[in-house]
C-alpha cells in the first residue's frame, strides 16, 4: 500500500463524512488495490473480486459517518472487504460442489507428483480454505475473528487452515521424507 | 515415532499457549523431521505474504460513485418528502392559529413553494432514470459537476436549517432557489443529450 496515499486518505476522512465526492474518491484511490487484492485472493474470479471492490466502497461511502477511528482506517475498510468477499462466496452456487471437485482433481495431481507453484496451488484450494489461509496467514486475522466473519467456530477455522496447509505442502512437493 | 500433526504445528505459531504446546515443543526438540516441517510452514507463510499484489483490470469508481449518488438522491427525495410534509403542516398550523400572520411575500411563505418545485424536479429526474442510461463523456462530466454542486448546496442547506431563525429564512429561500436552478440545468443536460442521441 502506498504510504503517501494512506496518509492522504486519513486526512480526507472528515470531508468524506460530509459526502464530499472528491474525498470519497480519494479514499477509493488510496485503498482500491489492497481491497481488490484481498478480494481476488478470496474469490474465484476477477469479476467476483471487482464486484466485491465495488460493494466494499459503496458500503464505505454509505458508512464513513459511522467510522469511529477506534482502529486504523485500513483495518475498518479491510473488515468490510473481507465480509463482502465471504458473502460473495456464500452466494455463489458453485461452492457447493467445490470440495468434491477438489478431491477428484487433487488426487489426480498428487498421483502424478505434479509440482505446482504457490500461486497456482493457492488458486486450487477450495474457496473456504483459501479464504481462511489468506485471512489468517496474510491479513493477520485470528481464528476467532475469522470464525465470527464466517459464522462458524474457531475450531472450523483452525481445521480449514490445517487442511489447506497439508494440501499446499503436498502440491508444492514439500513433504519431509521420512 | 508419531510426528506432530499440521494442526499442532500451526498452533505452535499462534500467540499464547495452546493445550499440549509444552509436549509438542518437547517433541520438536527431539524430532528433526518435525522441525523441518515447521520451518517449511514458516517459509510457506512468508512466501504467501510475498505473493505479488493483484490489481483490478478496470476502474470501478465511476460505477460505485454513480450508485452512491443514485442512493443519495433517493434518500434526499425521501427527506424532502418529509420536510415538505412538515412545512405543509406548519403552514396549516399558522393558518389555523393565526396569532401572528406572516406578510404575504415573506421568505418563509415562499420556501414551501420552492421546495415543492425542487421535489417535482427530483421526481421527474428520478423517473427519467439518468443512472440507467449511457452518457457520453462530456454529458457525464456536466451532469457530475451539477450533481456535485447540488450535493454541496445540500450541505449548506443543512447548516442553514440549524442556524438562527431570523437570519435563516432569506438564506434558505436563496439556497432552495439555487437548488431548483441546478436541478433544472441537470434535467436539461439529461433530456437534451437524450433527444440529441434519439433516446
Amino acid at each position: 500500500m502506498d504510504s503517501s496515499l494512506l496518509a492522504n486518505a486519513e486526512s480526507v476522512v472528515a470531508r468524506a463524512r460530509t459526502g464530499d465526492p472528491e474525498a470519497l474518491e480519494a479514499l477509493y484511490r488510496a485503498f482500491e488495490v489492497p481491497v481488490y487484492n484481498l478480494a481476488r485472493r478470496i474469490c474465484r474470479t476477477a469479476e467476483d473480486a471487482e464486484d466485491v471492490l465495488q460493494e466494499t466502497f459503496f458500503e464505505v461511502c454509505r458508512s464513513i459517518g459511522r467510522y469511529r477511528e477506534e482502529g486504523s482506517l485500513w483495518g475498518w475498510i479491510r473488515t468490510i472487504a473481507s465480509s463482502k468477499a465471504l458473502m460473495r462466496l456464500r452466494r455463489n452456487k458453485y461452492r457447493e460442489t467445490d470440495e468434491l471437485h477438489d478431491e477428484v482433481v487433487g488426487k489426480r495431481h498428487e498421483d502424478t507428483h505434479l509440482r505446482m507453484d504457490l500461486e497456482a496451488a493457492l488458486e486450487r484450494l477450495p474457496e473456504t480454505s483459501r479464504a481462511v489461509v489468506w485471512l489468517h496467514d496474510v491479513e493477520g486475522y485470528t481464528h476467532e475473528e475469522i470464525a465470527q466473519m464466517m459464522g462458524k467456530t474457531p475450531s472450523f477455522s483452525k481445521s480449514q487452515l490445517a487442511r489447506a496447509h497439508a494440501r499446499l505442502r503436498g502440491w508444492l512437493g514439500e513433504e519431509v521424507t521420512q | 515415532m508419531t510426528h506432530l500433526s499440521m494442526e499442532t504445528l500451526l498452533s505452535l505459531r499462534e500467540p499464547g499457549t495452546e493445550p499440549g504446546a509444552a509436549a509438542a515443543r518437547e517433541h520438536l526438540d527431539q524430532c528433526p523431521d518435525c522441525r523441518t516441517e515447521l520451518d517449511r510452514l514458516h517459509q510457506r507463510v512468508a512466501r504467501l505474504k510475498a505473493l505479488p499484489t493483484l490489481r483490478p483490470s478496470r476502474d470501478r469508481w465511476p460505477e460505485t460513485a454513480a450508485r452512491f449518488r443514485a442512493e443519495r438522491l433517493r434518500r434526499r427525495n425521501r427527506q424532502i418528502g418529509y420536510v415538505g410534509l412538515a412545512a405543509a403542516a406548519s403552514l396549516v398550523l399558522a393558518v389555523i392559529g393565526g396569532d401572528h400572520p406572516q406578510p404575504a411575500v415573506s421568505a418563509s411563505s415562499q420556501i414551501p413553494q420552492v421546495m415543492e418545485r425542487s421535489q417535482a424536479l427530483e421526481s421527474a429526474l428520478s423517473e427519467f432514470n439518468p443512472d440507467g442510461r449511457v452518457l457520453d463523456g462530456r454529458t457525464a462530466s456536466m451532469a457530475q459537476e451539477l450533481e456535485d454542486r447540488i450535493a454541496q448546496l445540500d450541505r449548506k442547506l443543512q447548516a442553514t436549517e440549524l442556524s438562527q431563525q431570523q437570519a435563516r429564512d432569506q438564506d434558505l429561500l436563496k439556497l432552495w432557489r439555487e437548488r431548483v436552478g441546478l436541478l433544472d440545468a441537470l434535467m436539461d443536460v439529461h433530456v437534451t443529450r437524450a433527444s440529441n442521441a434519439g433516446l
